[in-house]
């Protein structure tokens, strides 16, 4: 077994995520996991694959590129008119039946499910995928309660079972290999019989899954798309563990981000198109379900009751700034993660944070406050692959530049975009390019200053930190431009005098 | 209650401010060849053999037949199914047809309509019902999609729980594509409970990027392929 659990020696604050204190052990994680190279391997062989797979899909640059504009401005649009859009959905999905809920911190998110299942006396869930739900931490919550909640996505049952937390958004269980899901099952499956053939073990897992499918109390999912003219939620999947979720208990609560609301069905199409192919390459998800109402009377089967939680958790943070608010636009495809260099190669558990990659990147500084994530926009070496290929359209690294520049604002600096705002200011680095900026702007302060540097070369350091653990010092020059320029031009004009 | 409803909303009005919605920018879409029918139920069937799922093109009447068949090969004995559907009087025949059997088959197929709910029918849903049949809404060519709308005759449970499915298609009902079948039939206008689009069998690529077929749905989707027009 690889040991990619998530590094957190450093207890979360009090009701604070614990994926703060995961994520304030960034480096140790990245050292930890750099150092793993069964880890490295399946995390490389999973990025080629899916690299491969979206590249199959878009064989046309003309319709990807008119796709991605569409979708952006679709997003945009959404995202401009969100809060009528929100008020919109509740009021569709509550004349539909459907009961809304609302929940500004992931503690309120945890809180409303616990007392509808409790309400109902419910004690087994089995889970859908949802990203929203790992963000809000709902398992831990519901254990605490005597709820036992199961995962029922082959992934993230793997995950689950092996005490971890997802390591990428659509493909949970990325960063094991067959042989350890095998070691996995024989540990923790009764009556496992040893293979490591992959069919074998899905069927072992459908086996366990569909028992708990057929007994659960309480299905819960996430949303993929929320419809706000028809009250729908859209889910995308493949397993049909989703359909099962919403389908089979007689309770079915979904939670999901307030970004993910579009504005009318037809909004709907391309984002799907963009989204399974930017995804796993797929030019549709097996499976497309669109959820309007709970059982109405007459009907056979479906849940006796359906609500959403609708949580806000920083999002409503991102919003109140243009250029942040783009981060909204995402529509969780995963391609970013997928084509990014730093990610292929630390892996999605270093991160600490649910979200990893350059998406993790941009919004868990605000899910978690820059205090505790101000290594992360730093982790990106800006090549720009993920802004290319987002679907719609996020200037990725644009927005890592701008996290890294609220990171190191004066503290206290108006207005307070971003909580932890200006919590990576260093004095010392903030001194030293004060006096950068001093220098550059006196011609005689700069002038006196490349003179002493150049006359003192032989005496600066030759270790430099992180920068010379695998390079060489630079070298200053013996004279300065101006020094030698000038030294030229009345060289010149001494020949020229001869 | 909290009041995390009025938070949200007020900081989400308050950071956007007025917007005037005539000033968005134009949005448009990309012009997909158009293609004849033909070639879009050509497509229709090679999207979704690529999907794992085996497509029968057949005429109507001959439906019973090639399920008896099917099942035979699976050995398998009992089919679920909606009863008063446009095709549910065809499926009682596979009961009549299995009887008769030319090769003398002792076990007829044991032909179970969803007419109980649920509710307290789990365990035999999941456990008893090795194949089910359902009729289907629409088609989509470009994704080699299904389109299934639940009623109460044919539940959403009908086409999920049993390991095989089969799923009567008529290619009169095939649209070119997502947004053209949405428009035309002016889905906003109202929705049922659930529709799903179904593009091949259940499947996860959850371990090691390999696909293995059967994670929690059916193991296998067989389409019965109606084209009495022959297009
Ligand atoms: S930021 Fe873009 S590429 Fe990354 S997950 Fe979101 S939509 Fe996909």
């Amino acid at each position: 077994m690889n040991n990619t659990t998530p590094a957190s020696q450093t207890q979360p604050l009090e009701d604070e995520s614990k994926y703060a204190a995961s994520a304030r052990n960034f480096r140790q994680n990245v050292a930890r996991d750099l150092a793993n190279d069964e880890l490295r391997s399946n995390f490389r062989g999973a990025m080629d694959y899916l690299i491969d797979k979206r590249q199959s899909a878009f064989s046309d640059q003309d319709e990807l590129e008119t796709l991605r504009r569409q979708c952006q401005l679709i997003k945009q649009r959404c995202l401009v008119k969100l809060p009528l859009l929100l008020e919109q959905l509740e009021q569709q999905l509550t004349s539909n039946g459907i009961k809304v809920h609302w929940a500004e911190t992931i503690t309120q998110a945890n809180e409303i499910i616990a007392s509808i299942i409790e309400s109902k006396q419910g004690k087994t869930v089995v889970k859908g995928k949802s990203m929203v739900s790992e963000e809000t931490a709902l398992n831990d919550h519901l254990e605490q309660r005597d709820i036992e909640c199961l995962e029922s996505d082959m992934g993230e049952y793997i995950v689950q079972l092996a005490h971890e937390h997802p390591s990428h958004i659509i493909m949970p269980a990325i960063h094991q290999n067959k042989r350890q899901v095998a070691d996995l099952f024989a540990k923790n499956i009764e009556g496992f019989e040893h293979t490591t053939d992959v069919d074998a073990l899905i069927q072992q897992g459908r086996k366990v899954l569909r028992e708990k499918f057929c007994h659960a109390d309480v299905g819960v999912s996430g949303v993929n798309f929320a419809v706000a003219q028809t009250g729908t939620l859209c889910l995308v999947e493949n397993e049909g563990n989703g359909r099962m979720c919403t389908t089979v208990p007689d309770l079915h609560i979904a939670i999901t981000g307030i970004e993910k609301v579009v504005e009318s069905l037809n909004d709907v199409p391309p984002l799907l198109s963009l989204l399974t192919r930017s995804a796993t390459g797929q030019a549709i998800s097996t499976y497309f379900n669109m959820i309007s109402h709970p059982r109405q009377t007459g009907e056979k089967d479906g849940p006796k009751e359906v609500h959403l939680v609708l949580l806000d958790n920083g999002r409503s943070q991102m919003y109140s700034d243009p250029e942040l608010r783009q981060t909204l636009q995402c529509i969780r495809c995963g391609a970013c993660m997928n084509h990014c260099p730093v990610y292929t190669r630390i892996g999605g558990h270093a991160y600490g944070t649910v979200y990893p990659g350059p998406i993790g990147k941009m919004v868990s500084p605000h899910m978690l406050g820059l205090e505790a994530t101000t290594n992360l926009p730093t982790a990106s070496s800006l090549c720009g692959a993920c802004g290319e290929v987002c679907p719609v359209k996020i200037p990725i690294p644009k927005i890592l530049l701008r996290l890294r520049e609220e990171s190191v604002k004066p503290v206290g600096d108006i207005p307070l975009i971003m909580k932890g705002q200006g919590s990576g200011r260093k004095p010392i680095e903030a001194s030293v390019w004060k006096a950068w900026a001093a220098v550059h702007q006196s011609p005689t302060l700069y002038a006196l200053s490349m003179w002493a540097v150049t006359r003192a070369r032989a005496i600066l350091p030759q270790k430099l930190g992180p920068w010379t653990q695998a390079r060489t010092a630079p070298k200053v020059a013996a004279q300065t431009l101006h020094e030698r320029v000038k030294l030229r031009n009345s060289q010149k004009q001494e020949s020229g005098n001869e | 209650m909290n009041n995390a409803r009025a938070n949200i909303l007020s900081k989400l009005h308050a950071s956007i401010g007025d917007v005037d919605y005539e000033k968005l920018p134009q949005e448009s879409s990309y012009a997909y060849a158009s293609r004849s029918r033909q070639q879009q139920l050509a497509h229709f069937i090679s999207q979704l053999e690529s999907n794992h799922t085996q497509v029968i093109k057949t005429a109507a009447s001959d439906i019973p037949t090639h399920i008896s068949q099917q099942l035979k090969q699976r050995d398998i004995s009992r089919l679920l199914y909606g009863k008063e559907t446009h095709f549910s009087s065809l499926i009682e025949q596979v009961k009549d047809n299995d009887q008769q059997g030319n090769n003398s088959v002792q076990s007829s197929i044991d032909l179970v309509a969803y007419d109980f709910t649920i509710d307290g029918n789990k365990e035999r849903l999941f456990n008893e019902m090795p194949a089910s049949v359902t009729t289907s809404h629409s088609a989509i060519a470009a994704t080699g999609t299904i389109v299934l709308w639940p009623t109460p005759q044919e539940p959403r449970t009908l086409s999920l729980v049993p390991p095989v499915h089969f799923v009567i298609v008529d290619a009169k009902q095939l649209f070119a594509r997502f947004e053209q079948l949405i428009n035309t039939q002016q889905w906003h206008n109202k929705l049922p409970t659930n529709i799903v689009l179904v593009s091949g069998p259940s499947k996860t690529a959850d371990i090691q990027q390999t696909l293995a077929y059967g994670a929690h749905g059916p193991k296998e989707l067989i389409v019965l392929l109606i084209n009495s027009d022959e297009i």
